[in-house]
């Protein structure tokens, strides 16, 4: 070692090079690439059967791949390796060394391991879309490779918050992680729908778009979606958001904010209980 | 005796010429008459005036029947106040120009690149821009308009701004192989019938393309799209399309079709894609739509009560989020034999229809028809959860739609016409990106594996 670079970064190093090992972050990587090009490729309805579209047309639907693929990894991965063994983790905690950098320099080093698995597969789909349909687009396609590493961070600070209150049970803290993921991607706007159905119409649209920017997964969708295709996004709806937030700047810095929240408190929260946890 | 002082108090305070509201616009005065003017009053009927590179500021007016041919691309520059060129006599030929309009004249004069009123005229090759309008045919039957590129005034709202082609009062027009940008409408085509309008682009603009109370008319091979409102047919009988392609129209109020009060009307191999409605059918009878392909559409058909005796048979329907919207209680439309992408019955009798009919309605759509904030999910995993969730379970069943011989497998893709794109620019930077990031990913993956 050269140097003592600290528990912190430690333990980000050693997290990372074991994710990327992982079979698991491996697989990820090729599913998000292939799925990625498949996407990409889906513009051939749509030119008549001429083949790839451009950014703009194809973005739609990699948001909707980025929305189901990734929250759903950051939790199970994150899990599996934030949540080891009662063993391995008796070994580790024992260690002198705050809880605390262990946790964050795991969660950190998992980042980097995932985040490297979806630019493999974000620049494999952008190399076939720009290379055949020209550059147009560009900013969205970063805006959307932005998002997707902000809901990879979110949903592993949620995994760790799941892994600190079930510590050495794994399964218990895989089942918890994938009923936060149906509850964030699927249930919670249901739900919204739901509620919003059996007001009147002023509170509906209220409630609709409070949730829009409270869910941090409608929140990435909300905002790439805005930030490819402009205020003509979501039709009436963008204009009534807007208006709600009084602008685009806004919407921008509420669905910053609330993603702020969602990767800073469950982190807190996580540490605290570790910090409790008996292990 | 008021013509002088007139005139004048024109010069004075820079007003436009002197044209009543609806009269034609003549011969301009002097001082914004075109150098070229006098070469064409000296020529004798039925000849051809060749005009060679230059430029030419000034209006011309064409008031008899020769070929005016520019060669080596000589630019009209208008004067502002009218119409560039003005074509008053029949079977005058005009091709081989680029047209500046310089952004002047004014809507309520019809301001033209081109402005016909003659018969039998051709106007082709020209490439016209800042002018309101592009090319007028006022009471112009049997004009052609081939290979001409318009577009127009770039930034102004569009209610400012002309259409492309605009039509009015005119019998057997021909429009083959234009560009249209940038304009208010791309073709506005009023109480004119007989019209043929064949491989045609119209991009970035209101209406692609707009009939008003014009019978009988044909449109085939074209391109319309990202429209702020999309291709509008209405008050208008008889009319017969196919093969074009209605595509990105994705504003608030964007469609990829609308039919309003027409009747009869067929369209056959269309493709209508990636539109915020695709069909939208309102106070329209005895339509037939047969062969076409509406595929990515928040809504694939909006259809009001007030239509009846529609049919559609044949179509594909592909990715759609709701297949029909329908605005009222009732309806007698027939949908017979089109695929449906979200149909997963089997065809086990192997007849090519599903054994069962698929039922066009969802959820989300009866929720987002009373709710408007409903759009923000629209593109959401719960929406097509929801969707799913009703063709298992079906709870609602207000209106019945049925389609009830779906076709099994989609048919195959119309053969529409595929226009080249306009140059997209940074290129390089949009691949270089995508190239660090696949390298960047990959990089982190494998030292992270080779390391020890």
């Amino acid at each position: 070692m050269r140097g003592s670079p600290g528990p912190f970064l430690l333990c980000a190093r050693q997290e990372l090079l074991l994710a990327v090992r992982s079979r698991w972050t491996q697989i990820f990587a090729v599913v998000f690439a292939v799925l990625a090009l498949a996407v990409a490729s889906s513009g051939y309805v749509l030119s008549g059967g001429h083949g790839v579209q451009d950014f703009a047309r194809t973005a739609a639907s990699l948001v909707e791949l980025v929305l189901l693929l990734v929250p759903l990894t950051a939790l199970l991965i994150g899990v599996l390796s934030l949540a080891p063994e009662r063993g391995a983790a008796e070994l580790l905690f024992s260690q002198p060394v705050s809880r605390r950098a262990i946790l964050f320099g795991k969660v950190t080093g998992l980042f980097g391991a995932l985040a490297a698995a979806q630019a493999v597969g974000f620049g494999a789909a952008g190399l076939v879309i720009f290379s055949r349909a020209g550059g147009s687009g560009l900013g969205g396609f970063t805006l959307l490779i932005l998002g997707s590493f902000i809901l990879t961070a979110v949903f592993l600070v949620l995994a760790a918050l799941v892994s600190s209150g079930t510590v050495g049970r794994r399964t218990r803290a895989l089942a918890i992680a994938l009923v936060v993921w149906f509850g964030a991607v699927v249930l919670f706007d249901v739900a919204a729908l739901g509620v919003a159905s059996l007001l009147p119409s002023g509170p509906a649209s209220r409630v609709l778009i409070v949730s829009v920017l409270v869910n941090p997964a409608d929140a990435v969708r909300t905002g790439a979606l805005l930030g490819i295709e402009g205020s003509g996004a979501f039709g009436a709806a963008s204009l009534a958001l807007l208006r709600f937030t009084h602008g685009a700047a806004g919407t921008g810095i509420l669905l910053a904010l609330s993603l702020l929240v969602w990767m800073v408190a469950p982190a807190l929260l996580a540490a605290r209980r570790l910090d409790k946890a008996d292990l | 005796m008021f013509a002088l002082p007139f005139a004048l108090l024109l010069q004075i305070t820079g007003e436009m010429a002197p044209v009543t509201p609806g009269g034609l616009e003549g011969r301009p005065p002097a001082m914004e008459a075109s150098p070229l003017q006098a070469r064409v009053d000296r020529a004798a009927p039925g000849e051809t005036v060749v005009v060679g590179p230059g430029t030419y500021t000034g209006d011309l007016v064409l008031d008899r029947p020769i070929r005016l041919v520019g060669q080596g691309r000589p630019l009209l520059t208008g004067s502002g106040k009218g119409s560039v060129v003005r074509v008053r006599a029949d079977g005058v030929v005009l091709e081989g120009f680029d047209i500046d309009g310089v952004r002047g004249g004014d809507l309520g004069r019809d301001s033209s690149g081109v402005h016909v009123a003659g018969r039998n005229v051709v106007v082709r090759d020209c490439r016209i821009s800042e002018a309101l309008f592009g090319i007028y045919l006022r009471q112009a039957d049997g004009v052609r308009v081939e290979r001409c590129r318009i577009r127009g005034i770039h930034g102004k709202d569009p209610g400012e701004k002309g259409s492309g082609l605009h039509v009015w009062d005119t019998k057997g027009f021909t429009f083959k192989d234009n560009v249209i940008e940038d304009v208010r409408d791309g073709f506005y085509i009023q109480s004119s019938s007989g019209g043929t309008i064949t491989g045609n682009v119209a991009r970035d603009l209101r209406y692609g393309l707009h009939y008003m109370f014009s019978d009988d008319n044909t449109f085939e091979d074209n391109t319309f799209e990202n429209g702020a409102a999309g291709t509008a047919l209405m008050y208008s009988k008889r009319i017969v399309f196919r093969r074009n392609r209605f595509v990105n129209n994705r504003g608030f109020a964007s469609v990829g079709l609308l039919l309003k009060a027409c009747d009869d009307v067929l369209a056959e191999d269309n493709l209508i894609a990636d539109n915020a409605r695709g069909i939208f059918l309102e106070g329209s009878y005895r339509n037939v739509f047969r062969g076409n392909v509406v595929a990515l559409s928040d809504a694939a058909i909006v259809l009001y009560d007030s239509c009846g005796q529609n049919r559609f048979e044949g179509n594909s329907f592909v990715g759609n989020l709701t297949p029909l919207a329908l605005v009222g209680r009732r309806t007698d439309t027939v949908f017979d034999g089109n695929y449906w992408s979200d149909n997963d019955e089997p065809d086990l009798d192997g007849d090519g229809r599903s054994d069962r009919p698929f039922p066009l309605s969802s959820v989300f759509d009866h929720l987002r028809g009373n709710l408007t904030a409903a759009d923000l999910f629209s593109r959401s995993v719960s929406a097509r959860a929801l969707g799913a969730a009703e063709r298992g379970f079906p709870v609602l069943r207000e209106v019945e739609v049925f389609d009830h011989a779906p076709l099994a497998h989609p048919p195959a893709l119309p053969r529409v016409p595929h226009p080249d794109k306009p140059p997209a620019g940074r290129g390089t930077l949009a691949l270089a990106v995508s190239g660090l990031s696949l390298l960047g990913g990959a990089g982190v993956l494998l030292t992270g594996r080779r390391q020890a």
